[in-house]
């Protein structure tokens, strides 16, 4: 801490202003995020968010990466659902290839992506609870999770970095056993919910801690250019699964959640309300798998797509992730780029911060679910 | 994606010397012919055609195949091959591709409520790599040109904070470029 310069309060009191560093190391800023909080007493007059400790430069890697290599780096970007980020890359290398998958495989990797949603939302349930102060719900999300990890287990060999959604199809295929045990878990998950709420959502203290905590209007969540939950919290009704359907997701049958004010709070019953709608798209998909093949026919082993551009996005748990390809012809791609919704959902905590107390900055941060991983790429 | 292409029209209309550019799969894409036609097309698309959501600023660097001086450690290794074939980086260009020194500028504005997107595009050359900012109109600029400038070395005229976002402080030059090289820092192995 150091001491800024003076300010003189509204009732003409002198005052120092005080710099306090948030981070990179504190357990509230899910990773290695730093925050440059200027404060007036306890009210933040400034705030600066730093970030890139992360950064690996992927991007830059997979320049000299095959396609296929590139999937598995794209695991690593947004690790609490690595299988939306290997659907955004393999979508738009198949944009650039001109592939069309088989509908097995358009079903299985619908029936991963929500799955992957679900397991996404109950990490931001637990530790945001953890954040506000209720340590409880942590161990009963972590324990439904933990379910979807052995089902991805089961399926693909990996419980974090999948590497399962690949060019042209998936990696591996589902069995009856696999079906039953998904819909099991489906059946054991939907009154979870139910307990959540009780839990969690309308607790007084959680309820007194986020809710008109954090406002964001309508037109400064567009402005700052949110997605995902954090825009659709603001009341904006926009997802990637209705605006541009990929995989098939015009076929399925379910609702986009929005909150009322735009709250802390609004933001995280959005994403308990988008499990329901995930569980309903994973029944659907389940009762009508069709059958036939996993990959498209004539994806080469080194695949060297002809020179263009392509953009393809999809609505990963945490926004809007739409990957920019650009191919020279060549075995690599020439230049890849992420929109990655974490890093773009960041930027407006410079604006928010500002008048609010340093208890409500770990509300408002833990609110938005950030991954670092992907914020830093 | 190409119907509805009026706004195209109005678009290409409103900025001289603009013009209908090979499509971004399959988004309708309109190139730029000079820094200042920027911010009177962004203005026309936020202000009177609705795309009020600035999705995307990044660029390309169009000068050749990456310099794998750019890579701190072995490229590729693999120990599972007796020799593994190195990254696999073409040296010549596939056809249609002309490498040249520009880097190419793009925008992506989206309109949430039409479902309608645009790519604007925009080259600069590589040692006088300047562009207008769009922070003024789109607050979500911000952190995407940071972005831009600190990998490419790109600089926005009128950006309030320019400064480095990813690399650390002490990282020499700009990664994404195609010539970049890396400088051995205190972290490399010695």
């Amino acid at each position: 801490m150091q001491s800024e310069e003076l300010i003189v309060t509204e009732g003409g009191l002198e005052m120092d202003t005080m710099f306090v560093n948030m981070g990179p190391q504190h357990p509230s800023t899910h990773g290695v995020l730093r925050l440059g909080l200027t404060l007036a007493g306890e009210v933040i007059t400034k705030a600066f968010p730093d970030i890139g400790y992360l950064h690996r430069g992927t991007e830059k890697l997979m320049e000299t990466r095959s396609y296929h290599q590139c999937v598995v780096l794209t695991d690593r970007w947004d690790y609490c659902s690595a299988m939306t980020n290997n659907l955004a890359f393999c979508l738009s290398a198949e944009r650039l290839f001109g592939t069309q998958v088989p509908p097995r495989a358009q079903a299985l990797r619908v029936v991963m992506c929500e799955l992957n949603r679900i397991a996404s939302h109950l990490i931001l349930l637990g530790t945001y609870g953890i954040d506000i102060g209720a340590l409880t719900p942590f161990l009963y999300t972590f324990r439904e999770r933990e379910m979807i990890l052995d089902l991805y287990e089961k399926c693909c060999g990996a419980r974090l970095t999948y590497n399962y959604i690949r060019l042209g199809g998936v990696a591996a295929d589902i069995d009856s056993g696999w079906v039953a045990k998904c819909r099991e878990f489906l059946e054991f998950f939907k009154p979870r919910l139910d307990e959540y709420d009780t839990l969690l959502s309308f607790n007084p203290i959680f309820l007194a801690r986020t809710k008109d905590i954090g406002i964001i209007s309508k037109e400064t969540a567009v402005a700052w250019g949110l997605s995902g939950p954090n825009l659709r919290g603001s009341g904006v009704s926009y997802d990637v699964r209705k605006s541009e359907p990929y995989c098939g997701y015009e076929q399925y049958d379910f609702e986009v959640p929005l909150g009322a004010s735009g709250s802390c709070w609004d933001r995280y019953f959005c994403r308990v309300q988008e499990m329901r709608q995930s569980v309903r798209i994973v029944e659907q998909a389940l009762a009508e798998l069709p059958t036939g093949e996993l990959m498209a026919k004539g994806v080469p082993k080194i695949p060297k797509p002809p020179a263009g551009e392509a953009y393809a996005h999809v609505e990963a748990p945490r926004g809007d992730l739409g990957i920019f390809l650009v191919s020279d012809g060549g075995a690599a791609p020439y230049r890849l780029h992420v929109r990655a919704p974490c890093f773009i959902n960041l930027a407006i905590l410079q604006e928010i911060l500002v008048g609010k107390k340093v208890a409500d900055v770990i509300a408002v941060l833990g609110s938005f679910d950030i991954v670092l991983g992907e914020v830093d790429r | 994606m190409s119907a509805g292409a009026d706004f195209l029209d109005r678009l290409l209309a409103a900025v001289p010397g603009s013009q209908a550019d090979t499509p971004v799969k399959d988004y309708p894409t309109v190139r730029l012919s000079a820094p200042k036609d920027l911010l009177p097309a962004a203005r026309l698309l936020k202000d009177e055609l609705g795309f009020d959501y600035l999705e995307m600023v990044t660029a390309v660097d169009w000068l050749g195949p990456v310099n794998l001086g750019g890579f701190v450690s072995n490229p590729n290794p693999n120990p599972f091959t007796q020799k593994h074939p190195g990254p696999p980086v073409s040296p010549v260009a596939g056809p249609g591709v002309t490498y040249r020194p520009v880097l190419d500028l793009l925008w992506s504005f989206g309109d949430l409520v039409k479902n309608r997107k645009v790519f604007l595009r925009l080259e600069v050359p590589r040692d006088r790599a300047e562009a207008p900012s769009l922070t003024g109109l789109f607050p979500a600029a911000d952190w995407q040109e940071r972005e831009a400038f600190d990998l490419f070395g790109i600089r926005f005229a009128g950006h309030p904070n320019l400064i480095k976002i990813l690399t650390p402080d002490f990282l020499q030059g700009h990664p994404l470029r195609k010539d970049y090289v890396h400088a051995k820092d205190r972290y490399d192995a010695e």
